[in-house]
C-alpha cells in the first residue's frame, strides 16, 4: 500500500500526466458544447453559381438538391470548383440549358450528380405525387455523430497506456529503475503498483468524460463500468510493455503514437467500412480497443446483447494480455 | 567562424543520431507511405448509387433500360439490395403509379437520388460534366493526404525533435560549455537551423516523390520545398524557444500535446471542410497550411506579403530565441 501512495505521489508532481487524464474530459466537453459533429451531413452537394444567369425560380430548383453558393464572376466560380477542400459543383446556365463544370477530383457520386443535373433540369417534374418509401436510416449512419464521443472515450480509457509508458521511461532516464532494483520490493509488487496507477486514472477519465458526453440509461451503468475496468487494465498492461521497451523518451513518444493510431484507427475503420461480419472485420477483434468501440456503440444504440458480447471479448483479451505480458517478464528473469 | 559551424553542425548532427531522431523520421516515412498508397487511396472510394429495378410479370416494360440499371427478380430483392447498397434506389415499376424506394440520407441527396432514378427509367443519356482542374480523383487524396502528414510531421515531430536535443544539451552541461567558447552566439542557433532545415527538406522531397506521382511531384517540389522551409524554420525556432523557457522535457510534452492538438485541428477541420469561420483567418497557421497545400496543387501563389511576413516571423523568431539563449548562458554561468 505504501507504494502506491509514492506512486501516487510521483504522479502529483507530473503535470504532463495529469493533464493527459484531463485532455479526454476537455475534449467530451467541447463536443458537447459545439453541439457534437455530424458526419453524416458533410456528404451533401453543394452547388457554385453565377447569380446573375439564374432566376429565382432556377435557384430555388436546385436548392431542392443542394446547398446553393452564389459567386459574382465565372472566374470566382471556377475557382470554388477547383478549390480542393470542397466538392462544389459549378453550374453555368445558357438559354434554356444547364451545364455543369467539375474540377475532375471530385469522388465518383458527384460526378454522376453533375452528369445528371443538366437532364434532371430539362425535365423539371413535378415530384410531390410520386409514389416514394423512404426507410428510416440503417443504424451505422444515424450513429455517425456518436463516432467522435466513441472515439474520445478510446483515448480516454487508453490513456493509461501513455501514462505508464512515459513515467517508466522517465524513470529510466533519470536512473530511478537502478533504485527500484534494490528496493526491498519483488518484481510482483512492482508490476502490481505501475498498473493500478495507470489504472485507476485510465478510469477516472474514462468515467469523467462519460458524464460529460454520453446519456445512456440506467441499466447499462454496470456495463459500461465493466468495460471501462477492462479497457484501462489492458491500456495499463500495454503501456508497461512500452515502458520496458523503449529505452528513450523519443522512442517512447514515437511507440505510444503508434500505439494509439492502431488503438484509434482500427475500430474507426472498421466501423466506417462496416466490415463487421466479414472475416477482416473479426480480425479487427484482435485490437482490444475494437471491442471497446463496439460495446460503446452497442449501449447507445440499446443493443445490450452485443454490448455483453463485447464484455466477454474484453475478458479473453484481458487474460490473452496478461499471459503475454507475464511470458515476457519470465522470459526476462530467466536471460537475467 | 566557418571552421566553428562546421563543427558545430557536425555535432549537431550526431546528436541526432544518438536520440534516434532520423530513425524516427525514417519510420515515419515508412508508415505514411504505407498508409498512403494501400489505405487512403483504397478507403476513399464513394461509388454512385446503384439503381435496382423490378418489373412485376403482369406490366409491361416498353422503355431501353441504361446499362446501370440493376434488374432484380422480386421485390424483396430490391429491399436486399438496398440493405447492402444504402445509397441506391429502388424502382417498383407499375404503369399507373411507379414507387420509388431508399434509405433516409438527407433531404436534398432524397430529392435527388429519386429525381436521378426517374431518368435513368426513362432511359435518359447523361452529358459529361465539363471538366475545369487538373488533378484526377486518385491525385486529388494522393496529394491531401501527403500535405497534411507532412504538415503534422514537421510541426509535431520537428517541434519534439529540437526539444529532445536541447533538453539533452542541458543535463549534459553542454550549455556551460558554448557559454565559454569564443563564437559568436548566433552560431549555436544557426547551426542547429541547419541541421534541422536540411533533414526536414529530405523527408519533404522523399514523401512527396513517393507519394505524389512522378510527373506531377517533379512539378509541384520546389514550391513544396520553398514551404516546408519557412514552415521548418518557424517550427524550430518556436520548439527552440519553449524548450528555453521550460524546464523539463515532460512538461515541455504538454506544450507538445496543445500545439499538436489545438493548434492543427482547427486548421485541418476548417482547410478540408466547407465549413467556414472567419476567425480561421486570424490563425497563422492557417495561412502556412494553406500555403504548403496551394503548392502541392499547383495554385497560384500566396504574393509577397506573405513572404515577407513570413521571414519577418523569422526573424523575429531568431531575435527572441537568441535573447533567451543568453539569458540561459548567464543563468548557467
Amino acid at each position: 500500500m505504501d507504494g502506491i501512495i509514492y506512486q501516487l505521489k510521483s504522479v502529483r508532481k507530473d503535470k504532463m500526466c495529469i493533464m493527459s487524464f484531463f485532455l479526454p474530459v476537455v475534449l467530451a466537453i467541447f463536443l458537447t458544447v459545439m453541439g457534437g459533429i455530424d458526419l453524416s451531413s458533410l456528404e451533401e452537394a453543394d452547388f457554385a453559381i453565377c447569380q446573375r444567369y439564374f432566376s429565382p425560380e432556377d435557384i430555388e430548383w436546385l436548392s431542392k438538391y443542394g446547398a446553393v453558393h452564389t459567386y459574382e464572376t465565372d472566374e470566382e466560380l471556377i475557382a470554388a470548383v477547383n478549390d480542393p477542400a470542397t466538392n462544389i459543383l459549378g453550374v453555368q446556365k445558357t438559354g434554356n440549358y444547364i451545364k455543369v463544370l467539375i474540377s475532375g477530383d471530385e469522388l465518383e457520386i458527384f460526378k454522376e450528380i453533375a452528369a445528371s443535373l443538366p437532364v434532371i433540369y430539362e425535365q423539371r417534374m413535378d415530384t410531390s405525387n410520386l409514389k416514394i418509401e423512404v426507410l428510416p436510416q440503417p443504424n451505422f449512419i444515424s450513429n455517425y455523430k456518436y463516432v467522435f464521443i466513441a472515439i474520445i472515450l478510446i483515448i480516454a480509457m487508453f490513456m493509461g497506456c501513455v501514462f505508464n509508458a512515459m513515467n517508466m521511461v522517465s524513470e529510466k532516464e533519470e536512473g530511478i529503475i537502478f533504485i527500484n532494483e534494490i528496493l526491498p520490493m519483488t518484481k510482483r509488487q512492482y508490476i502490481f503498483q505501475k498498473i493500478f496507477i495507470g489504472f485507476i486514472f485510465g478510469c477516472l477519465s474514462s468515467i469523467l468524460t462519460v458524464c460529460f458526453s454520453l446519456r445512456l440509461s440506467l441499466r447499462y451503468i454496470l456495463l459500461i463500468m465493466l468495460l471501462i475496468v477492462l479497457s484501462a487494465f489492458i491500456s495499463a498492461l500495454v503501456g508497461m510493455m512500452i515502458g520496458k521497451w523503449a529505452d528513450g523518451i523519443l522512442i517512447g513518444i514515437a511507440y505510444i503514437k503508434v500505439a494509439m493510431i492502431i488503438f484509434i484507427a482500427v475500430p474507426l475503420v472498421s466501423y466506417l467500412l462496416n466490415l463487421g461480419k466479414t472475416t477482416i472485420g473479426k480480425l479487427c477483434y484482435l485490437v482490444p480497443s475494437t471491442a471497446t468501440f463496439e460495446g460503446i456503440m452497442a449501449m447507445i444504440n440499446d443493443n445490450t446483447m452485443e454490448a455483453v458480447k463485447s464484455i466477454i471479448i474484453m475478458i479473453f483479451q484481458c487474460i490473452i494480455w496478461l499471459l503475454i505480458f507475464l511470458a515476457i517478464e519470465q522470459k526476462k528473469s530467466y536471460r537475467d | 567562424m566557418q571552421k566553428s559551424l562546421h563543427s558545430l553542425i557536425k555535432k549537431d548532427f550526431q546528436m541526432m543520431i544518438s536520440g534516434k531522431f532520423f530513425l524516427l523520421a525514417l519510420g515515419s516515412l515508412l508508415l505514411y507511405t504505407l498508409f498512403i498508397n494501400f489505405g487512403y487511396v483504397n478507403f476513399m472510394r464513394m461509388p454512385g448509387y446503384g439503381i435496382y429495378l423490378y418489373v412485376p410479370p403482369e406490366e409491361s416494360f416498353p422503355e431501353q433500360l441504361r446499362e446501370k440499371v440493376v434488374v432484380v427478380q422480386s421485390e424483396q430483392e430490391i429491399y436486399e439490395c438496398l440493405s447492402k447498397d444504402t445509397n441506391g434506389v429502388g424502382i417498383l415499376y407499375s404503369e399507373s403509379a411507379t414507387k420509388y424506394i431508399l434509405y433516409y440520407g438527407s433531404d436534398t441527396l432524397d430529392n435527388h437520388r429519386i429525381a436521378y432514378a426517374q431518368s435513368m427509367l426513362e432511359g435518359k443519356r447523361f452529358e459529361t460534366p465539363i471538366v475545369v482542374g487538373k488533378n484526377t480523383d486518385e491525385m486529388k487524396q494522393r496529394k491531401e493526404m501527403s500535405c497534411e502528414l507532412l504538415f503534422i510531421e514537421i510541426v509535431a515531430v520537428g517541434f519534439l525533435g529540437i526539444a529532445s536535443i536541447l533538453f539533452k544539451e542541458k543535463q549534459m552541461g553542454v550549455m556551460r560549455v558554448y557559454g565559454i567558447m569564443p563564437a559568436p552566439k548566433a552560431l549555436f542557433i544557426i547551426s542547429k537551423l541547419i541541421v534541422f532545415l536540411v533533414s526536414d527538406l529530405v523527408f519533404a522531397a522523399l514523401l512527396t516523390l513517393l507519394n505524389v506521382k512522378y510527373p506531377d511531384a517533379t512539378h509541384i517540389l520546389p514550391r513544396v520545398l520553398l514551404q516546408t522551409g519557412i514552415l521548418s524554420l518557424i517550427m524550430v525556432l518556436v520548439g527552440m524557444g519553449c524548450s528555453l523557457l521550460i524546464n523539463d522535457f515532460k512538461q515541455f510534452s504538454l506544450a507538445y500535446l496543445v500545439v499538436a492538438l489545438f493548434i492543427s485541428a482547427p486548421v485541418f477541420f476548417s482547410a478540408n471542410t466547407s465549413v467556414q469561420n472567419n476567425w480561421i483567418l486570424w490563425h497563422p497557421f492557417y495561412h502556412l497550411y494553406m500555403g504548403m497545400k496551394n503548392a502541392f496543387f499547383d495554385f497560384p501563389s500566396e504574393g509577397i506579403a506573405y513572404f515577407l511576413l513570413c521571414f519577418g516571423g523569422i526573424f523575429l523568431l531568431f531575435v527572441l530565441v537568441k535573447a533567451a539563449f543568453i539569458q540561459e548562458f548567464s543563468k548557467e554561468g
